[in-house]
């Protein structure tokens, strides 16, 4: 019996000491970002022995994912608490031990960053090297940075779809109708939020037992005419009525709210209108009955417009205050900063590997922020890098094919400087350079002249400044044909602006492009230069 | 009927140079023998939006992309080439959609198009009919079958800032909204390719499409001075084949180095190329001067490049004075010359006439016409149209009352005076003062 017992607890003592063993094997790999948890700070005292061998060939690799693993630890706790001050993970890849040990202090971070890390674990012991040479590695991360795939997850926007979903839950349990306006700048999540909403909104209706949602979802810039919205909402509800011919869909659908319903089991209808602006016309009537729908005593259709103008309703729709019905505005602000990183760093966490230093990323999501908060040009940009650094990975292979792939070949600060300023950088400096000399010279002449507060000339008077400059510098003016030429040419390259006249020489010429574009642009050249003081 | 089977018959006869000519010539209209040397280097335009193209057919991811520069930088020769090579490379993988926003801004009108270019891709019958409903869902439908199907379709926009001007859309850009929507769904692979010479052409973009558009623009520069020259020796070196005799093609080849390393050429191609510096203006400066060329001798010399240069930059109105005005013209000329710089800001024939008699009172010239004289001549400059009345209105009133003005600037006017076969002293000195 001893002996059994002493078997026992010999095996289990074994198997205690290779989960320890396995346990204290894992921080060699995870070292400085584990320290939250502090049985793994004991461990990893105990093991050093074992982490001093394995950092040198890992060390690289550990501290990539470090990097990535601190700064989604240290973003997420920043999206919850007060804004701090963020510390670039690079710089205290060594030191972050101690600044999550200062976080630890408060204690409703610990729960959030222990999670957080706790699922990077597992996939830390997985995150491979990444090779940019091989095409299904560097496809898969194009694809995650795609605008038209959908994440599985929407994060940043949990607010706003908590609000919308509990207007429709209320709306579906009181069976009442209702109308909601969704506003925002472009690029900010509406359309993907709405489709989330809409299969939560399902899925809860399916929960609750009450009858399932009808859904009709329009994009109305596909519509010819703007009263074809309510035959599309017409068919939809009545598939099995002949449509007639005597009253139009908007009139049917009036009689048909105005009634009250046989059957007891009425479906809910949900109506979304994306691009609600092309609705309007010039007597706002087509948007006026949409939203009086809504209003109807027997009504069962909620409303969700979706649009860019914030005040569309206020400067629409005047009269739905009258009648106490305006409908709730929820707004989809631009992202943050913070934000924008988030989403980019969702998008890259399910990957194996790392892409991105977070460096370029947190200059891409600041750049971006500070611009427009539009999220596809953020995923513009990032692909445009990548793009870059798949250009130079493979120029270099074409010229020397044996060489080793160095390591940290991962899109760095100045490939996403490169894509930045691809992307904001107006071709009118580069073009303006590049311009034929005479050209140069007009408009250069043509800065001259629209300095004051005169804001276009005649032709022939901004041929005379041309001459005169010509003359200046000993170079033979072209004639005023030529002239007449070079500006049109100009005109078709949007640099000048000539309107229309039936005369040549009595057409009106203003300029487009900003003067100190053009004194960047020619400061190289000392005549111009000169010209232009 | 005998002249053209004479011709027929000489035509197997045809001296070296004629044929030299003709491949020449053959070679400048033919955009993708003059662009196919840019796509040797990495660094071209040409491979980067290969790079892009290709990437989007062989991962089936969506792009859009703008290729802007002034017209006649080769934007669409280049792309043809890049859409040639890739339909060489994967045959069955690519299918090409060309609007041009000159004809097809209309969104009607674009959408008809697209489909029936879609159907004649796929062999179906396109109904003349369809309404603009049918013709969206059936392009919708097609755009989720290619998806499947792993085909890129490749939508080249022609004349790009069109679609985003069209008046009577009232600014709403439908075809652009949905053609980049159509980008943004995972179940379409396409390539958006518009091309613009309007440097601003994304600005002209309402903010909703702009944010689905990519950003991504090539930008067409004129070419350097190296690159010119390398594609000088390329259009005008003959190939050493057997079709021309051997010691013809090593006389010619070195009769162009010699040229193209001239001070000369270089001064005159870098006057040209003061004026117009893309690469169509160059192959029509090239063209004339190989036209040109002597077929006696079948070689190409400096002269014909300067014929060509001077036939390109023509003054017209400046040889109409030089070659076709008499010397009372060229009086009454400097009449109304002197009449605008003494601030007159509108003066008819009887003004002129006083100033010209004034001039003949301080001068004592000799060529004092009477008034019905110099009448016919005014007449003959008005046909020429060197001047012309200044207004429209009072036709009813004769033509000697009618304020005038001159349609040659001073500079020209000096310019045609010095070059007159026979223009008095007098009159240029008359002119300066």
């Amino acid at each position: 019996m001893r002996l059994v017992l002493h078997l026992d607890s010999i095996s289990i003592s074994i198997s205690i000491s290779t989960s320890l063993f396995f346990f204290s094997t894992m921080p060699t790999i995870a070292g400085p970002s584990s320290s939250p948890h502090k049985h793994i700070v004991a461990a990893r005292s105990e093991n050093t022995g074992v982490s001093e061998v394995n950092t040198p060939r890992k060390r690289k690799l550990r501290s990539d994912s470090a990097a990535e693993v601190a700064s989604t630890a240290i973003v997420t706790e920043s999206s919850f608490a007060t804004p701090m001050k963020w510390k670039s993970p690079r710089r205290c890849a060594v030191s972050s031990p101690k600044a999550l040990k200062k976080e630890d202090s408060k204690g409703k971070l610990e729960s959030p960053v222990m999670s957080a890390v706790k699922d990077r674990f597992d996939c830390l012991d997985v995150k491979s090297k990444w090779n940019p040479r091989d095409d299904d590695q560097m496809r898969a991360v194009k694809e995650a940075l795609h605008v038209s795939k959908a994440p599985s997850t929407v994060v940043c926007r949990e607010d706003e779809q908590r609000r919308v979903l509990e207007f429709v839950k209320g709306c579906m349990e009181q069976k009442k109708a209702g109308s909601l306006y969704i506003c925002g700048c472009p690029g900010t999540g509406k359309s993907l939020s709405m489709e989330k909403i809409r299969q939560q909104a399902d899925d809860w209706a399916q929960q609750e037992g009450l009858p399932c949602l009808e859904t009709v979802s329009v994009n109305c810039t596909s519509l010819t005419k703007t009263t074809d919205i309510f035959s599309k909402i017409l068919g939809e509800s009545e598939t099995g009525k002949k449509v007639n011919g005597s009253s139009s869909p908007l009139q049917q659908l009036q009689v048909l709210f105005s009634q009250k319903q046989q059957s007891s089991s009425t479906k809910m209808m949900l109506i979304i209108a994306d691009e609600m602006d092309y609705l309007i016309t010039r007597d706002r009537g087509v948007l006026h009955e949409l939203f009086m729908l809504t209003t109807l005593p027997f009504s069962r259709c909620i409303l969700i417009g979706v649009a860019n103008a914030i005040d569309l309703a206020d400067r629409f729709l005047p009269k739905l205050k009258s009648l106490n019905c305006k409908p709730l505005v929820v707004t989809f602000r631009a992202y943050s900063m913070e934000q924008i990183l988030r989403i980019l760093q969702e998008r890259l966490v399910e990957l194996p590997y790392v892409a991105f230093q977070s460096k370029a990323l947190e200059l891409c999501a600041r750049k971006v922020s500070a611009a427009s908060g539009d999220m596809r040009k953020a995923l513009s940009v990032c692909r445009s890098a990548l793009e870059i650094l798949e250009t130079e990975v493979k120029g270099s292979t074409d010229q020397e094919p044996q060489s080793p792939v160095t390591e940290d070949q991962v899109v760095k600060m100045d490939h996403m400087v490169a894509a930045l300023s691809k992307t904001f950088k107006s071709p009118v400096v580069d073009t303006i350079q590049s311009l034929p000399q005479h050209q140069q010279i007009i408009v250069c002449s043509a800065a001259k002249a629209f300095r004051g507060s005169k804001k276009d000339r005649s032709i022939a008077e901004l041929n005379k400044l041309y001459t005169e400059i010509c003359k200046s510098s000993m170079i033979t003016p072209a004639g005023i044909t030529e002239f007449t030429n070079m500006c049109t040419v100009l005109n078709d390259q949007g640099i000048l602006k000539l309107s229309n006249a039936r005369d040549d020489k009595l057409k009106r010429v203003s300029l487009r492009v900003d003067e100190a574009d053009i004194t960047f642009a020619l400061k190289e050249i000392r005549f111009f230069r000169n010209c232009l003081l | 009927m005998k002249s053209f089977s004479r011709q027929i018959l000489t035509m197997g006869n045809e001296n070296p140079a004629e044929k030299a000519l003709n491949l020449i010539r053959g070679r400048l209209c033919d955009p993708t023998f003059v662009f196919r040397p840019l796509s040797a280097s990495s660094d071209s335009n040409y491979s980067k939006l290969k790079f892009i193209v290709s990437t989007s057919v062989t991962e089936g991811c969506n792009n859009s992309i703008l290729l802007l520069g002034p017209r006649g930088s080769g934007k669409a020769a280049v792309l043809d080439l890049v859409v040639g090579d890739l339909m060489e490379e994967y045959p069955d993988s690519v299918t090409l959609i060309s609007l041009n926003g000159l004809l097809h801004s209309e969104d009607n009108c674009a959408f008809k198009e697209i489909a029936r270019q879609l159907c004649m891709e796929h062999h179906l019958l396109f109904s003349k009919m369809a309404s603009f409903d049918e013709n969206s869902q059936f392009i919708i439908a097609m755009l989720r079958e290619c998806g499947l199907a792993h085909k890129t379709i490749i939508f080249v926009l022609d004349e790009f800032d069109m679609f985003a001007q069209a008046s009577y859309s009232r600014g709403k850009q439908r075809l652009l909204y949905s053609l980049l929507d159509a980008m943004q769904s995972v179940t379409s692979q396409a390539v958006v390719v518009g091309i613009s010479s309007r440097l601003d052409a994304d600005q002209l973009l309402e903010k909703r499409v702009r944010s689905r558009f990519s950003h991504r623009k090539i930008l067409f520069l004129p070419p350097s001075r190296e690159e010119i020259d390398s594609l000088l020796e390329h259009l005008l070196s003959l190939p050493a084949d057997s079709s021309f005799p051997s010691g013809y093609v090593s006389q010619f080849n070195e009769k162009i180095k010699n040229i193209t390393s001239d001070t000369r050429f270089k001064d005159m191609l870098k006057t040209f190329l003061n004026a117009n510096s893309t690469v169509n203006s160059l192959l029509k400066f090239i063209f004339r001067a190989v036209s040109s060329m002597n077929l006696e001798s079948g070689l190409l010399s400096l002269e014909n490049f300067k014929t060509a240069l001077s036939s390109m930059q023509r003054q017209p109105k400046l040889e109409a004075v030089r070659a076709d005005c008499s010397i009372l013209e060229l009086y009454l000329l400097v009449c109304m010359r002197r009449l605008e710089v003494k601030e007159q800001s509108s003066y008819n024939f009887i003004s002129v006439m006083k100033e010209y008699k004034t001039i003949h009172d301080s001068f004592q010239t000799s060529d004092f016409y009477a008034q019905n004289v110099c009448l016919r001549a005014f007449e003959h400059l008005r046909e020429r149209e060197v001047i012309c009345y200044a207004e429209n209105r009072g036709q009813s009133q004769a033509g000697e009352y009618r304020s005038m003005k001159l349609l040659i600037s001073a500079s020209e006017l000096h310019q045609g005076m010095r070059s007159h076969a026979c223009c008095p002293a007098i009159l240029l000195k008359l002119l300066d003062h």
